[in-house]
Parts: structure tokens; C-alpha cells; sequence
């Protein structure tokens, strides 16, 4: 065998293997999809679903019979606005904090973020523990429905504290700023000018990962005995199975979508929307060298 | 007449001294270069310029008015970073606008102005490309309009070169210091190339350990350093031990050579010349054996082997000065001593 049959073989190899991990990934996380998809849209019953009735009686009625119930509009209704609240609340508190950190304490950084992992660490349970101990001192405030949205905070802050952290990290933060105030602004004007549009990537995955955090969230609603769309979707389960179901597949394509969308929005400009015209126009001096 | 003043500065940063009794007049219209290695203070003066940092004691007064204590965004101080600062998410037009919309200048003025700046450095025609569009030398150039497009009353320059390659470096020095002059606008440059600040210097400032060591033009401090550490910092020195023999000579191996050195009779001192203040010659001086030659276009440097103190020197010669000379020769060193500085070497 020549040198050059050993080298085309072993490129063969080395780039078939990563393909095969690729392809069982991708079976591994596919399949259960397309058998939940069968599920809730087939109106065969389970056990004879097999491939002689893949074709056979797709419906989209299963989604339809959950949007007809009353209690999935008042619960999702509520979880978006949690999830709008509590994206408000994490990047109002978050974004300075996490700019203060990295500005004025860097040698903090690491304490940080051990705090913002302890919800991690920490099981749902645990905190739902701790606010049935506060629960007869704050009972005003934990009736509110709202109430939800301090506690999804720290369920979210190892996400949210991450991405953010990841996203400074990724520009010349100190830089930014001090080139934004010697040019006059303050900090307001060079948090909303200069530093949110150049975190808008971590922004949007910080919003998103909360969203998707509030909105399947189940203990902690449970437990508070609030009606959100993860209470409705384990009721609803429980007595329309299929469309139950379905209103899972639903769920998780909206997420999908939401995170192509994610990634549309994140992507560099290269045109500006409005064009400046110079006053006097010279001359392209050519590309950059 | 815009003049940039600091006066008594002391600044520390926990037990470190940065600055130390630093006193500094930048002229109305003039360009001086703070020079010398990482961690002098260089640095820290201009930020303290700038408003990033406050001097612990002393002010800085700028046009006649003390704003040691005026925030940053107050000052009006336009600053080129080391790192390139263009904000991403802003075109070339809209970096250029930025300072100048934070300011409420008016939309037609600003419009007038944002296109006067990209003129001065020459880059109308990329107004509408974004800084990841940009080369390195290009972002730099914005970053300059950008900096003057507010007509700032002082320009403070932190190493705007140093992210540079050679060739575009050369080339950005000059463009600075052709803006610079066209405008006359009062300018603190801060490098730690000795050779940036040669080029594009009225006064250059040496400094080392947070003070300042000599202030001078830059033929000043090339030719008469202050002292020693001066004269190692800027430009190469040949460093050759000696003996005080006189008032006014010390004798290098076996040879005396008349210089300005006070120390009494006796004294072991070091002697350091430029290499251009020794020269080849036929009889006489210190022997030694040719080790290198190094063509530099205009000049070519000798390296010598000297027989007697076993030390290396570097002669430097005009072009065709050094002839024939090749590794390997045998030569005669000749000081001249006028220029040069003794050190004493502590016992």
C-alpha cells in the first residue's frame, strides 16, 4: 500500500467518524420528536401505530382542542407576562451589576459567578421550602400572581449571569466605555448607546433562555398554587392526553422558532440602515489592506 | 490658547507610586510624546488628563482652568486608544457623529462636521462601512476623526500605534502629526517607541518610575541626555568601564579620553557614547577585532571587539564610510567624548 492510499484512508476515517456521532446525535434527539409528532397528531390509536399507518389520519384537531379551552389562554396569557417580567427584572438588575463586576471589581468575577451557579446547585424544591417559611409573613405579596417572577430570577441567574458574563467578555468593555466618555457621554448614554447594542447577541439569549425558563416552569407555580401554562399542560395532559401532547410539540417548536429567529438577529450588519452622504464625496481609497 | 498644565502631580495606586512631583506644560499648539518603559507613568498621566483617573495631589489645568476634579464626560478632551475603541455597532459616519451628537451639536452642522473629519484623515468614501470592515490602520484613522470631530481643546493619543504594523505605523506617525500641525491643535502623545517619538515630537518627555527624567526636543534629549538613564532609553549606547584620571578625562584601557565627568581622580566609572561618537581609525585608539557590519541604508554599524576590555561596541558610520571593512578585521576605536556621560559604578 503507497504512503498517499495510508493518508487518503486515514482522512477517510478521521472524517467518517465525526459524521457517525453526528448522525446517531441526531436519530437520538429526532426520533422521540417524530414519535411524540405521530402521537399527537395521528388519530390512530397508540398501539397501532406502526409504518403501514404512517400516512393515515394526520389531524391538527388535538392542537385545536387545547386552544378551545378557556384555561390555556388565561395561562399563557400569565406565563408571558411573567416571562416579559422577569426578563425585564434580570436584565435591569443583571446588565449593571455584571458591568460594575467587570469594570470596577474584576478580581470578583470568580465569587460571582459561585453565586450565580448556587441556584443551579440548589434543587427548585428547596427554595419552594424556603418560601413556605416566609409565606405567613409575605403572604400580600405571594398572593400576586407576579409574586413568581423574583424566585424564576434566581432560577434563571446561572443562565442569564452566564451569557452576559460571555458577552462582555467578548468585547473590549473597559475600552468601550472610556472611548464613549471621553466623547462626552455619560452613563446612561454609553450603557444605552455604546454597551446594549454591542451585547445584543447575549441580550436576546438572555431573554430568550428566561422565557423558555418561566414558561415550562412547573414546581414553584405548583406549590403557589398559580394557574401558568406548565400547570394547565399537566391538567390538560392528564385529561386529553393527545392533545396534551400536542400542545408539548407546540411548545417546543415555538422555542425552535424563537431560536432560529435568535440567531437571525445576532448576525453583524454590513449596510447601514440610513447611509450617510458625505458633503463633498472624494474617491473610494479601495478595500482594506 | 489652549495649554495643558500639570502641576505637583502624585498619584498612587495602593502602596505603588505611579506618579511622583510630576510637573508638565504642554505649549498651545505643540506635540509632546511622554516616553519610556511599560509601568513609568506615562499611562497614568494621560488618563489623569483625561479624566479617567484623579490625582491624589496637584492639578491639571487646561486653557487656564483647573479641572483636576471635572468628570471625563465634562471635559472636552478627544482621545485615541491604544486598542482599537470604534464602537461595532456604529458605521465610520456614525463613530465619527458620536461625540458630537452627545454634545446636541445640530443635525446640519453635525452632518458638515462628520464629513470635514473623514476628509482630514481621508476616509469619506468608507463613511458607511461598519469597524469590523476596516483594517487596523483604517479603525485608527477613524478613531483620530472621531477624536477631533468634537474640536476638542487638547488631543491625547495612548499609544495609537502600537496595534500597527510597521509599515502602516510609519505612515499613520506622519499623518497624525500632518493633522496635527494643520490644525495646531495642543497634543499629549504617549509611546513607548523611542523612534515614534523622535518622529513626531516637538518636546519629548523621558520618564521612568513615575517622574520625569528630562524634557527636551528630541535632538535635545538624543544628544544631551540628562543622564544616564536617558541616554540608555533613547537611542543605543556603548557602555564601557573607565578610570576618573583628571578633571576632565578618564582613561578607557589604555586610552585617555577628554569628557565632562566631576567625579575625583580614581574613580571607576562607566563610560557611555553613541555609537556614532566612535569612529574607525588607522593608528591609535583601542584595538579590536571586527565582528559584524549591519548596512542601514544611510549608515552602516560596526561591531568591534575590543582587545584590551574584552567589550563589544557598535561604531556607526556614514554609508560608505566603512568601505571594505568585513568580519574578521583587525581595527582601531577612537572616542570622542564630548558627548558622551560618565556614571559612577557603586562599590
Amino acid at each position: 500500500m503507497t504512503a498517499a492510499t495510508t493518508a487518503r484512508r486515514r482522512r477517510w476515517v478521521s472524517r467518517l467518524i465525526p459524521n457517525l456521532v453526528l448522525l446517531v446525535s441526531a436519530v437520538f434527539f429526532i426520533a422521540p420528536l417524530l414519535t411524540l409528532t405521530r402521537y399527537a397528531l395521528q388519530n390512530v390509536p397508540t398501539v397501532l401505530l406502526s409504518w403501514d399507518t404512517l400516512f393515515d389520519k394526520w389531524s391538527l384537531k388535538g392542537l385545536t382542542k387545547a386552544f378551545s379551552e378557556p384555561e390555556f389562554w388565561s395561562t399563557l396569557r400569565l406565563s408571558l407576562q411573567l416571562a416579559v417580567g422577569t426578563v425585564l427584572v434580570v436584565l435591569l438588575l443583571l446588565l449593571p451589576t455584571a458591568i460594575w463586576v467587570h469594570l470596577r471589581v474584576p478580581r470578583a468575577r470568580a465569587f460571582v459567578e459561585f453565586l450565580t451557579l448556587l441556584p443551579y446547585m440548589i434543587p427548585a424544591i428547596a427554595l419552594v421550602a424556603g418560601i413556605v417559611i416566609v409565606k405567613p409573613y409575605a403572604r400580600w405579596f405571594l398572593n400576586s400572581d407576579y409574586s413568581l417572577i423574583p424566585f424564576y430570577m434566581v432560577l434563571a441567574l446561572s443562565f442569564t449571569y452566564r451569557s452576559i458574563d460571555a458577552g462582555l467578555r467578548a468585547i473590549d468593555l473597559r475600552t468601550l466605555v472610556d472611548a464613549s466618555r471621553s466623547l462626552g457621554a455619560g452613563w446612561v448614554a454609553t450603557l444605552w448607546r455604546v454597551l446594549i447594542p454591542n451585547l445584543r447577541a447575549a441580550i436576546l439569549s438572555v431573554s430568550f433562555l428566561t422565557a423558555a425558563i418561566v414558561i415550562g416552569e412547573y414546581t414553584l407555580a405548583s406549590v403557589l398554587l398559580k394557574q401558568t401554562l406548565p400547570t394547565f399542560q399537566i391538567v390538560f395532559v392528564g385529561r386529553e392526553p393527545q392533545a396534551g401532547y400536542g400542545l408539548n410539540l407546540l411548545a417546543l417548536l415555538v422555542t425552535i422558532l424563537l431560536f432560529v429567529v435568535l440567531s437571525l438577529l445576532t448576525r453583524p450588519r454590513k449596510t447601514p440602515r440610513r447611509p450617510f452622504v458625505a458633503i463633498t464625496p472624494p474617491a473610494d481609497p479601495g478595500l482594506p489592506q | 490658547m489652549t495649554t495643558l498644565s500639570f502641576q505637583g502631580i502624585r498619584k498612587t495606586f495602593g502602596p505603588t507610586v505611579a506618579l511622583e512631583s510630576f510637573d508638565l506644560d504642554v505649549r498651545d499648539g505643540e506635540l509632546i510624546s511622554l516616553l519610556g518603559p511599560s509601568g513609568c507613568g506615562k499611562t497614568t498621566a494621560l488618563r489623569i488628563a483625561a479624566g479617567f483617573e484623579f490625582a491624589d495631589t496637584g492639578a491639571v489645568v487646561v486653557g487656564g482652568s483647573d479641572i483636576s476634579r471635572l468628570a471625563v464626560h465634562k471635559r472636552n478632551m478627544g482621545m485615541v486608544f491604544q486598542s482599537y475603541s470604534l464602537f461595532p455597532n456604529l458605521t465610520v459616519a456614525n463613530n465619527v457623529d458620536f461625540g458630537l451628537r452627545t454634545r446636541k451639536v445640530d443635525k446640519a452642522e453635525r452632518r458638515v462636521r462628520v464629513s470635514e473629519a473623514l476628509e482630514l484623515v481621508q476616509l469619506t468614501a468608507l463613511a458607511n462601512r461598519y469597524p469590523h470592515q476596516l483594517s487596523g490602520g483604517q479603525q485608527q484613522r477613524v478613531a483620530l476623526a472621531r477624536a477631533l470631530a468634537v474640536r476638542p481643546q487638547v488631543l491625547l493619543l495612548d499609544e495609537p500605534l502600537s496595534a500597527l504594523d510597521a509599515k502602516v505605523r510609519l505612515t499613520l506617525r506622519d499623518e497624525i502629526r500632518r493633522i496635527q500641525t494643520e490644525l495646531g491643535i495642543t497634543t499629549l502623545f504617549v509611546t513607548h517607541d523611542q523612534e515614534e517619538a523622535l518622529g513626531i515630537s516637538d518636546r519629548i518627555g523621558v520618564m521612568s518610575n513615575g517622574r520625569l527624567e528630562q524634557l527636551g526636543t528630541p535632538t535635545d534629549v538624543y544628544r544631551n541626555p540628562a543622564n544616564p538613564f536617558v541616554a540608555r532609553f533613547v537611542g543605543s549606547m556603548n557602555e564601557l568601564p573607565a578610570t576618573v584620571v583628571d578633571h576632565g578625562a578618564v582613561r578607557v584601557g589604555d586610552t585617555v579620553v577628554q569628557t565632562a565627568v566631576t567625579e575625583p581622580a580614581g574613580t571607576a566609572v562607566t563610560l557611555l557614547t553613541r555609537p556614532e561618537d566612535l569612529s574607525l581609525v588607522d593608528a591609535g585608539g583601542l584595538a579590536g577585532t571586527v565582528t559584524s557590519r549591519t548596512f542601514q541604508g544611510a549608515t552602516t554599524v560596526i561591531g568591534v571587539r575590543l582587545d584590551v576590555l574584552d567589550r563589544l561596541v557598535a561604531v556607526s558610520m556614514a554609508g560608505t564610510a566603512a568601505g571594505e571593512i568585513a568580519p574578521g578585521d583587525r581595527a582601531a576605536v577612537a572616542i570622542d567624548g564630548s558627548r558622551a556621560l560618565c556614571e559612577s559604578i557603586a562599590s
